[in-house]
């Protein structure tokens, strides 16, 4: 790489957030699974390189009854894989960490990370934004927390600015009989990027919440098709019916994973596959 | 590649940034290693150019094709896509300290019995993602096997012989039979 850094690695938050706050050409560095590729094509040249994973906020990462789950921005995405609680609570969450990349990738790489990288094709996007989950905020300003469904907003955009920093995300507790699903079409099984990644969540009400990846310019949920699925019981029909309604909601393009065609005809298959698997885990 | 992303060639090699060097300590496979180096370099760089360790390769440099695999801190990374200063008072284990007393370990020598290489650049990297398996799961099923080795890419497509390989070594090893 041609990049000239130097690199820090505070302790304490408020060390970090100073130290964002007086350098403005800064890069945060937690798994680096992106940030280390960006580097090494030279594709952005930083002048400081900001290491998180000594900040121990970053590393919270626990489920507490009532409140929830909270992930801190240095847990990585096999700590979630690996994760049995959260399997029972938030499958689909698993299931899509399990999808990432290799395991040596899933070793480094982690959740913040991937929603922060805000790729339209971000594994983890989906998942969270079916649980509504919250994303914690901190800047030297103060914190604010931003709901995921609104926290994406382009091609590799979001709402943070530059003396920002995401702490962790968290989830709201669920109750007993909550399920969700995550499917992903890819070239080769995990080790690529999505072409098209489907999340599924039945409430215990059920009301059905739908989100997907690689879709649009940044992950998505799908508002009008949740409400049609939500007001009627999931039968086979409907989940059929959902899988045709979904391309009116959806705007893929075509590159070198796919063709917009097929991510058109594979959101379909994916959408009807995960709404029949909620139904058969207790819809109706 | 390294014409489009402007390059200039040096894909493949470390380009000396001219910053002030910095300290870095951490152990590689069992030694303490005290060093000053530039902070742009990565952990392979490190290991291949500062502490000459050829073992790990690099293959394609974006933690896609698994050729530099190393354990850090006790799990398996990929070593062309971790900052060498990110390794400051971690525990490093290259291919070269998998030997026990300058003998083969049994993972080796099942890799060779079972012809588990050919051209033998992916091997390495092979050796460490099936150590961190071993490690973890001392006996895997298939599955969990080629799930460890996903990241591993060899294109002599000698996969079959290589699950064979760790499959017998977890064998062994349950089995109790160290270095003879």
């Amino acid at each position: 790489m041609l990049s000239k850094f130097d690199y820090v690695k505070p302790q304490l938050l408020t060390e970090a957030l100073d130290y964002l706050e007086q350098n403005a050409d800064t890069r945060i560095l937690a798994g680096g699974t992106d940030l280390m590729i960006i580097l090494r094509r030279n594709a952005e040249t930083p002048k400081h390189i900001l290491d998180i994973k000594g900040i121990p906020e970053t590393n919270r990462f626990e489920y507490k009854i009532n409140d929830g789950l909270f992930i801190g921005a240095s847990v990585t995405v096999n700590q979630i894989a690996e994760s049995k609680l959260i399997l029972e609570k938030y499958p689909a969450l698993v299931q899509a960490a399990n999808s990432l990349a290799s395991y040596q990738l899933r070793n480094r790489a982690t959740l913040v990370g991937n929603i922060c990288n805000a790729s339209p094709g971000a594994d983890l996007a989906g998942p969270l934004m079916v649980y509504d989950a919250k994303v914690h905020i901190v800047s030297s300003e103060g914190t604010r927390t931003v709901d995921i469904n609104s926290f994406f907003t382009g091609v590799k955009k979001t709402v943070l600015k530059a003396n920002e920093l995401v702490i962790g995300v968290s989830l709201s507790d669920v109750s007993e009989g909550d399920t969700s699903m995550f499917l992903k079409q890819a070239r080769i099984k995990g080790h690529d990027l999505g072409i098209v990644g489907v999340t599924a969540r039945m409430t215990v009400d059920k009301k059905i919440k739908l989100a997907m990846s690689a879709v649009a310019a940044t992950p998505i949920r799908l508002e009008n098709l949740e409400e049609m699925l939500s007001s009627q019981p999931l039968t086979y029909e409907l989940a059929i019916m959902a899988g045709k309604e979904v391309g009116n909601s959806i705007k893929p393009i075509s590159d070198v994973r796919s063709s917009a065609e097929y991510r058109f005809h594979v959101a379909g298959v994916l959408v009807k596959r995960a709404l029949l698997h909620l139904s058969a885990m207790g819809g109706k | 590649m390294c014409e489009k992303h402007k390059n200039q060639g040096n894909c493949f090699s470390h380009v000396d940034s001219g910053l002030q060097v910095v300290p870095l300590n951490c152990i590689v496979n069992g030694e303490s290693v005290c060093a000053h180096i530039d902070p742009t370099m990565t952990l392979l760089n490190f290991l291949r150019k500062e502490l000459k360790l050829f073992g790990t390769k690099e293959g394609c440099g974006e933690g896609e094709c698994g050729a530099c695999t190393i354990i850090m801190n006790g799990v398996a990374v990929n070593s062309c896509i971790v900052l060498a200063l990110e390794a400051e008072a971690a525990n490093i284990m290259t291919v070269e300290g998998l030997n026990i007393d300058g003998k083969m370990s049994i993972l080796q020598k099942e890799f060779i019995s079972h012809d588990a290489l050919q051209c033998g650049f992916c091997t390495p990297g092979m050796l460490m993602s099936a150590r961190a398996l071993l490690d973890r799961n001392q006996d895997p099923t298939e599955k969990e096997i080629k799930e460890a080795i996903a990241g591993n890419f060899c294109r002599c497509t000698g996969y079959v012989p290589i699950i064979n390989a760790i499959t017998s070594a977890a064998k062994l090893e349950r089995e109790g039979i160290k270095n003879e």
